[in-house]
């Protein structure tokens, strides 16, 4: 099963260099509705993020691999910890998370700050339409 | 790629850290994507009260440019900061703030004005790893497809954009206690493998990461 699929031939193609196929693969799993851990999910986006925290300007590919698993096991547990603890059956809230994240003082402060941001964004794009329909209807 | 500094890295580094450490940022760009490790919620700039009632145009599609162009920084973390380096620091500070102004009205723990003053100290190459710092983010597409696999259901918008955040935090947390493993065995260069496995015991040991199973005490 395994070896049927063209993003599974990404896997075993040539290793160690974490191609960056991920998005084109990307694309035709998305039919597939299941996820097979292509490698290279997240390799534009870590070894930028890593730069920006304090890495070399190219990090090594490994350390780049070994951190994207690092980091999809931490989502997933964060994922299945707060279904354990979810108020709503078979639906996760941001409330879970943030019930998670409590011991954590910064993450903490940082969801508050992106889910009030988002809220304002919202409202501003909301202002942001209104204000042109009434420039629309008055020309 | 990247900067001819890469000897001085590890100088840079320390001095990177320690700038990090003494002015908080958090801003994220338009999209909401989660950003910044440690810093306390909010906001960096200026007293300007947010000019989100008018529609200010220009304002919004440079937002959405800066959020959308966030693909184009893959081509490596210099190329944004060498298009941007031409037009000088001032411009490209501005450019951030005006982009803060516009969402962070109320968010202010950090005094503007000495983050401008610490930002205008900046050498290019801090520049640039700060700007990717501030921008790098995880694809909302991935990570909703990601999250949909391992939670079995249909996942909102809001939880990606904090999932993304948290993610973006742990992955900070690893890199800087990476530096700190790499400098206390006095390595230098790119993080490697071991230095990573060693950040997450640690990690582990702090209690940052999430453990599936109780702890068994006595097998």
């Amino acid at each position: 099963m395994v070896g049927m699929t063209p993003a599974a031939n990404s896997e075993g193609g040539p290793g160690g260099g974490g191609a960056g196929k991920g998005k084109a693969n990307a694309a035709q799993q998305a039919t597939d509705g299941s996820l097979k851990r292509k490698r290279g999910l997240f390799n534009k986006d870590l070894r930028l993020m890593m730069y920006g925290f304090g890495d070399d300007p190219d990090p090594m590919p490994e350390t780049v691999h070994l951190m994207e698993d690092i980091l999809i096991d931490y989502i997933t547990d964060t994922v299945h910890k707060s279904q354990n603890v979810a108020s709503r059956r078979g639906k996760l809230t941001t409330e879970d998370v943030m019930f998670l994240v409590r011991k954590d003082s910064r993450k903490f402060a940082r969801v508050k700050e992106l889910l009030a941001m988002n809220e304002e964004l919202k409202r501003a794009r909301k202002a942001f339409d209104l204000d042109e329909e009434k420039l629309a209807t008055e020309f | 790629m990247g900067s001819d500094a890469d000897l001085t890295d590890s100088e840079s580094e320390g001095g990177f850290v320690q700038a990090e450490v003494s002015t908080p940022v958090a801003g994220p760009s338009p999209s909401g994507k989660g950003k910044g490790p440690a810093k306390p919620a909010g906001g960096n700039k200026s007293s300007r009260k947010v000019i989100l009632r008018e529609p200010s145009p220009t304002n919004d599609e440079e937002g959405d440019d800066e959020g959308d162009a966030k693909e184009n920084d893959g081509h490596g973390p210099s190329g944004r900061a060498v298009a941007k380096g031409s037009a000088g620091k001032d411009d490209e500070e501005e450019e951030e703030e005006n982009m803060d102004h516009e969402e962070l009205g109320k968010y202010q723990t950090v005094d503007p004005d000495k983050m401008r003053a610490v930002l205008a100290t900046f050498t290019p190459e801090q520049m640039s790893r700060y700007e990717c710092y501030r921008r790098s983010g995880f694809q909302r597409a991935n990570m909703r497809r990601l999250l949909q696999s391992v939670s079995g259901g249909p996942v909102s918008v809001p939880m990606t954009i904090v999932i993304s955040g948290i993610a973006k935090m742990f992955v900070g947390e690893l890199v800087e206690m990476g530096r700190i493993v790499m400098t206390e065995r006095n390595d230098t260069g790119p993080i490697r493998p071991t230095h990573l496995r060693e950040a997450y015991r640690r990690l582990k040991l702090e209690g940052k990461v999430p453990q599936r199973n109780r702890p068994r005490l006595f097998r």
